[in-house]
């Protein structure tokens, strides 16, 4: 049984002048929970152990992928697979951030990893500022969370320049480099998830500066542009597999960009790797019955398990699946045309009133934050940021 | 175990949008009419927050420091309790400690007198970025002293703290350069704009 801790909310006027807008659903109840999930230590240590077993996974199974060249059956677009190739050769390519999707850690169950969001992943500011701002507001000790995903991914963001080397270097080797930062227009989630990454790289020392995506220039020769100015990294909140199918002219100048040495582009590609669901079919043929993951296939198990198409988001057209692969319940139909995955079905936590959680760690060279959501046993666009407490 | 999870203790972990919601919710700030939030104000940085911690009874040092719209300073006391000082106890304090650089009996000024722990807490201000901004009228004789450059260095909790304050304030400083060209790039992706509020990108399901 999850166990939670009361809290007074925070404001929505206190949220918008952070720039959290996005703090109340369409049905007009609020999206942060009033409540924060108590965590053991222990388990946050866990947690913490989880995340960096589950990346250094992650990396060899996309050695695995490029040294066998299984970039279509993993679902890369064929218009991306040489950038992915490209970026996957050289360290300057770094990750930034990402996030885990995994059921249990709390109460007794055990950590199984559910999904990568690898490429685009947001919940940051939930996960960062509004559940530390929370503890803060009740008075309680700030220091009681699994949260440095600030200072995580700010220094994530100097390693750019030292790559694995001292962080204290940035300034000796940084030569003013500049990185813009866009999201597409309309979507003030993604602006603004956009833009406190733009203050992470900011505190960390890079120029930078802000540009909806429609406003940037892209040259295959020369670079990167915004306002007649040169930027030598690009950070998109813009998923690569959207700009494979969505801006296929953009994906090609994309590829030359990178090949040619004109800019970086972060997240970078080779993290749509990560993002495909298939990778979980790949993590379970290279590490079979491995405690953290759950059994994966491309073809339906023969127990009750979730069918989920290779890039589908906030739960759109996965399905729960009984043993004999017949339909209990599914989400949104939103990506019906995708090859899917069938995972084995496994009980999220609940808490007294039968509300599911799902705990959300983010990674940025190592495991850095813990946050959770909470809704039916498929989460979708309506479910709650639930903080957390360690106590 | 040999990494233990870094759990949230200072500001710096929160970076300068922690400072911003620290403000907010002290409730000091000043309502912007208009749609004004942390990412719209973020372009004039006229001022610094300051988080000040007692070291020791009575010493302080410099935890963090940002550039910032408006000029805060926030003292993180030995019990762990937080306060924001007002205007008028910041010009109190920067007054008194003006009259003891006059008397030379500023630690800032004074190298005789700097102990090996933290300052006062008027130096303490003095020495961080705010007090170049409230102190400005005690001018040369405070900020071309070589002394009070060494004392400043010496004031910051830790040597990063130090770095990354001169890092920050140099760069708000620093006019932009322009490496404008000709070009034959394409512009105009993704340009057809929808109305989502919450992200479709974010979460797997």
């Amino acid at each position: 049984m999850v166990s939670l801790k009361k809290l007074r909310p925070l404001t929505p006027e206190f949220l918008d002048s952070i720039g959290f807008h996005w703090h109340t659903d369409t049905d007009e109840t609020p999206y942060v929970a009033d409540e924060a999930v108590i965590v053991t230590e222990a388990e946050a240590e866990a947690y913490y152990e989880a995340a960096n077993e589950l990346y250094d996974m992650f990396v060899e199974a996309g050695e695995h992928v490029v040294k066998n060249d299984l970039f279509h059956e993993i679902g890369i677009p064929f218009n991306l697979v040489d950038v992915v190739k490209k970026s996957w050769e050289n360290d300057v390519h770094w990750h930034i951030y990402s996030r885990f999707d995994l059921s249990g850690g709390i109460s007794g169950a055990p950590i199984k990893l559910l999904e990568f969001n690898a490429d685009t992943p947001t919940a940051l500011f939930e996960t960062a500022i509004v559940q530390w701002a929370l503890l803060k507001a009740n008075d309680l000790n700030e220091a009681a969370q699994f949260n440095h995903v600030y200072e995580a991914i700010r220094d994530n963001f100097k390693r750019l320049v030292v790559l694995d080397g001292d962080l204290e270097d940035f300034e000796k080797y940084y030569r003013g480099w500049k990185v813009l930062f866009s999201a597409a227009k309309g979507h003030i989630e993604d602006e603004n998830t956009t833009k406190l990454l733009q203050k992470m790289a900011d505190d960390a020392g890079f120029h930078t500066a802000f540009a909806y995506v429609d406003e940037v220039e892209f040259s295959e020769d020369e670079g990167i542009f915004y306002e007649g100015e040169q930027y030598e990294y690009w950070f998109k909140l813009i998923p690569w597999e959207a700009i494979a199918i969505e801006e296929s002219d953009l994906a090609r100048i994309l590829t030359k960009i990178i090949e040619n040495q004109k800019a970086i582009v972060l997240n970078p590609a080779y993290t749509l790797m990560f993002q495909s669901k298939a990778m979980l079919k790949i993590l379970w043929d290279l590490f079979p019955g491995h405690p953290l993951l759950l059994k994966t296939s491309f073809e339906p198990l023969g127990v009750k398990q979730v069918q989920k198409p290779f890039f589908g988001r906030e739960g759109g057209s996965v399905k729960i699946l009984n043993e004999k692969a017949e339909v209990i319940q599914s989400g949104e139909a939103l990506y019906e045309d995708q090859p899917c995955i069938y995972q084995e079905f496994v009980k999220l936590p609940r808490d007294e009133a039968g509300n599911c959680y799902q705990a959300g760690l983010f990674f940025a060279y190592e495991g850095c934050g813990l946050g959770y959501r909470r809704g039916g046993e498929i989460l979708g666009n309506m479910s709650k940021f639930v903080a957390h407490i360690i106590d | 175990m040999k990494h233990y999870i870094k759990k949230i203790s200072t500001y710096a972990m929160v970076g300068s949008l922690g400072a911003v919601a620290m403000i907010a919710m002290s409730g000091c700030e000043k309502k912007e009419q208009g749609q004004s939030d942390a990412f719209t104000q973020a372009s004039q940085k006229q001022g610094a927050f300051v988080v000040i911690d007692e070291v020791a009874p009575n010493q302080y040092k410099i935890a963090e420091e940002y550039p910032a719209e408006t000029t805060r300073v926030i003292l993180r006391k030995l019990d762990g309790s937080e306060k924001i000082l007002t205007k008028e106890e910041l010009d109190a304090l920067v007054a008194q400690e003006a009259k003891k650089i006059d008397e030379g009996r500023s630690a800032l000024t004074n190298p005789e007198l700097s102990s090996g722990g933290g300052l006062g807490l008027g130096e303490a201000i003095l020495a961080s970025a705010a007090g170049a901004i409230i102190g400005s009228w005690i001018g040369n004789k405070l900020f071309n002293n070589p002394n009070y450059q060494r004392t400043r260095q010496r004031s910051y909790k830790s040597p990063s703290a130090y770095s990354r304050s001169v890092n920050s304030f140099n760069k708000a400083k620093k006019s932009k350069s322009s490496t404008t060209r000709s070009r034959s790039g394409r512009s105009g992706f993704f340009g057809g704009s929808g109305t989502r509020s919450r992200s479709t990108f974010g979460f797997g399901g």
